[in-house]
């Protein structure tokens, strides 16, 4: 037997060694420890309202006949996820990367003839797994759901777990970049808190200022995952996101490889950032999106759908409003999302000269959306899905498509409270947690 | 192994000065000098987790490439604690899992070095001379023709250093070869074949005690002028080189 065990390739050596590492990493358990009552939280609290929203305890019922729980439910639970892998998952692969600098068994490791890359692929593997069971908790609210007698459409919580396992990798990958390139720990924490704080801040100017900055915050975590928890795969945040992953696993690689002179490493870098932009640049053409929300949210109606796939031509639309103009945001995510989704060919292009449009008022221009369509030109003022459907359709010399007799989604109301969950998650899921922990530390 | 001209500068710091000595097969190699004399940024070096900025390294007159060195060179470095939270006899297995070592030798080191009574032991939770010897373990687990250690006795008692010293040697007779870095100069004198003298990072003589005294007083019948009641002793060449 124990003949055998010296015989694993030197990977499966490597896999059970980060796998040993990851479980004696405090920074995890913690992690597990916690995510239980921070998913209970909202759960809870998002079940509750979902109850109250379908009629429970006194309120009107059928306010909440539309509600799907993708939105109502799973998009908050989830949200416990993101939370943790923005300020307690960083921590993970730090420590594990960090803390074979500090124990010196870099040292020992790097003589390896292994490619750095594969022992930092390693180490995000088991870090990825370490993930999974740690959002375990969603799993168990979503078994909690199903007890309540809720409605579950599978695909939508592949995408919103897909979503979150990237969002995670792309921390694991920050994370194990800046332990990699910095000295000590605390400074690798510092560094990785201040790309997230950095991405909420591109979020903010974007939000302000619009234009090229908007595009980009379409890239940032917080961004990604909120389209995975309304359903929607896009191919180009997918391949963005896959592509900031490798790029920080190769950076971490190439800082790991302590026989190479620290000007080569830094060359080494700059190429793997100007290989990253170039792919970033590139995946932002891929225009494929998949909405898997059963309520179809982020797809138009599919009899417009339909007709809207018979324009070849592209459509070019400039929108006079500005980025804090909650008409903008009306336009932008209730009609021109979907539409983009149904015509790749679509170019949008914002103009305003403020960041509020309150002094813009008074322009003859502000709130205009002009339309070119093949040289076909119309402008108005109407920002409502309809109405900028019939204009498109008008341009296009389309009949405007009569409403389908399938009134199609109607929700999943669901007015039964959160039973049982308040004892899963603040109480069975920590007390599992410690248990786990000092059985596994009694066998190591 | 040929080493020369080997240089390695910290910014304006020269840690390295043209070194070059020679590591004959099989043999037990010394690196000797004072604190800060450049032994661990050699070793490191020649290990490869360091990189420098000029010299040659060459086994049976090819230069050694990375690839070469992972096959040819194991360097146990001194002061860590590698895989703190896992057992010894964990650590053990994983090296010779992961290097490919020989699991043959692994009782015979294990008793060697007296690591039976803390086998099942954490490594963060060992003594410094426990860490020691398991660490020293490890390298001696290692399938490579040439082991270098830094500072194998450094944190062992009079009993134990003794027994690590026996350890090595018959490492060493087993066909390896072993260059180790030692500031306690008995213990040198009492381990290794022969001597490298390292001070200011320039290498300062290699040979054996006869070689360096020879260079320290060429003439046999003169004196020895450190102390001249008694022959040259490795102390005195040491004292007399750096």
């Amino acid at each position: 037997m124990s003949f055998l065990r010296l015989r694993k390739a030197p990977f499966v050596w490597l896999l059970e060694k980060e796998w040993r590492e990851l479980l004696s990493s405090r920074a995890w358990w913690v992690m597990l420890a916690l995510i239980g009552p921070l998913v209970g939280v909202s759960f809870i609290s998002a079940v509750r309202t979902y109850a109250e929203l379908s009629g429970y305890g006194g309120t009107a019922a059928g306010v909440g006949e539309a509600f799907s729980p993708l939105v109502g439910v799973w998009a908050p639970t989830f949200s416990a996820c993101e939370r943790a892998a923005a300020f307690l998952l960083p921590f993970v692969p730090i420590r594990v990367v960090a803390g074979d600098k500090q124990s010196g068994a870099l040292k020992l490791e790097a003589q390896q003839p292994m490619p750095a890359l594969w022992r930092v692929s390693a180490k995000a593997l088991v870090l990825i797994a370490g993930w999974l069971l740690a959002s375990a908790p969603a799993l168990l609210a979503v078994l909690l759901w199903r007890g309540y007698g809720g409605s579950v459409y599978p695909p939508e919580l592949v995408t919103i777990a897909f979503g979150h396992v990237l969002n995670a990798g792309l921390t694991i990958a920050i994370a194990a970049a800046a332990a990699s390139l910095t000295d000590h720990p605390s400074t690798a924490a510092i560094v990785t808190l201040s790309v997230t704080v950095g991405t909420w801040i591109l979020n903010f100017i974007a939000a302000v200022h619009g234009g090229v900055w908007e595009r980009a915050a379409d890239y940032t975590p917080t961004a990604m995952v909120s389209q995975f928890q309304h359903g929607l795969v896009r191919l180009d945040v997918t391949l963005a996101a896959l592509t900031l992953i490798a790029s920080g696993l190769a950076v971490a690689a190439i800082w790991m490889r302590l026989g190479a002179s620290p000007i080569r490493r830094g060359y080494e870098s700059s190429i793997v950032a100007a290989v990253a932009v170039a792919l970033l640049f590139a995946g932002g053409f891929a225009t494929t999106s998949w909405d898997t929300s059963e309520g179809r949210i982020n797809s138009l109606p599919e009899a417009d759908e339909r007709a809207l796939s018979g324009i070849h031509e592209p459509l070019r639309m400039e929108v006079h409003l500005a980025p804090e103009d909650p008409r903008r945001t009306d336009l932008e995510n209730k009609t021109l999302s979907k539409l983009r989704r149904a015509l790749p060919k679509l170019q949008v292009t914002y103009v305003s000269s403020t960041s509020t449009g309150l002094f813009e008022q008074t322009s003859a221009h502000y709130g205009e959306i002009s339309y070119d369509l093949g040289g076909r030109r119309t402008s108005n003022r109407l920002t409502s899905a309809d109405g900028v459907l019939e204009t498109i359709f008008s341009l296009a010399g389309i009949a405007i498509p009569a409403e389908g007799d399938d009134a199609g989604f109607r929700g999943h109301p669901l007015a039964v409270p959160p039973r049982r969950a308040g004892a899963v998650f603040y109480g069975i899921w920590p007390a599992s947690v410690i248990a786990f922990g000092l059985l596994v530390r009694r066998r190591q | 192994m040929q080493v020369s001209g080997l240089t390695k500068s910290y910014g304006r710091l020269l840690a390295l000065i043209d070194v070059s000595l020679t590591i004959r097969s099989g043999e037990v190699l010394g690196l000797i000098g004072p604190n800060g004399a450049g032994k661990t940024t050699l070793f490191e070096c020649l290990a490869g987790v360091l990189p420098y900025d000029a010299g040659t390294i060459r086994v049976d007159g090819r230069p050694l490439t990375p690839r070469a060195r992972a096959s040819h060179v194991f360097y146990v470095p001194d002061a860590i604690a590698p895989w703190p939270a896992q057992t010894v006899r964990w650590a053990l297995d994983f090296t010779v899992g992961f290097f490919k070592g020989d699991a043959d030798r692994k009782k015979d080191v294990i008793e060697r070095l007296d690591l039976s009574p803390f086998l099942g032991s954490r490594i963060e939770t060992l003594s410094k001379g426990q860490r020691k010897r398991a660490v020293l373990a490890i390298g001696m687990l290692t399938p490579h023709p040439l082991l270098l250690s830094d500072e194998p006795f450094d944190g062992l008692d009079l009993r134990q250093t003794r027994e690590v010293g026996a350890a090595l040697r018959a490492h060493a007779a087993s066909g390896r070869t072993l260059f180790l870095s030692i500031h306690q100069i008995n213990d040198a004198a009492r381990v290794c074949d022969r001597f490298v003298l390292i001070s200011g990072g320039r290498t300062r003589g290699e040979g054996t005690v006869e070689e360096l005294a020879a260079r320290v007083n060429p003439n046999p019948s003169n004196r020895n002028p450190l102390n001249p009641m008694n022959p040259l002793s490795l102390e005195d060449v040491v004292l007399a080189l750096t």
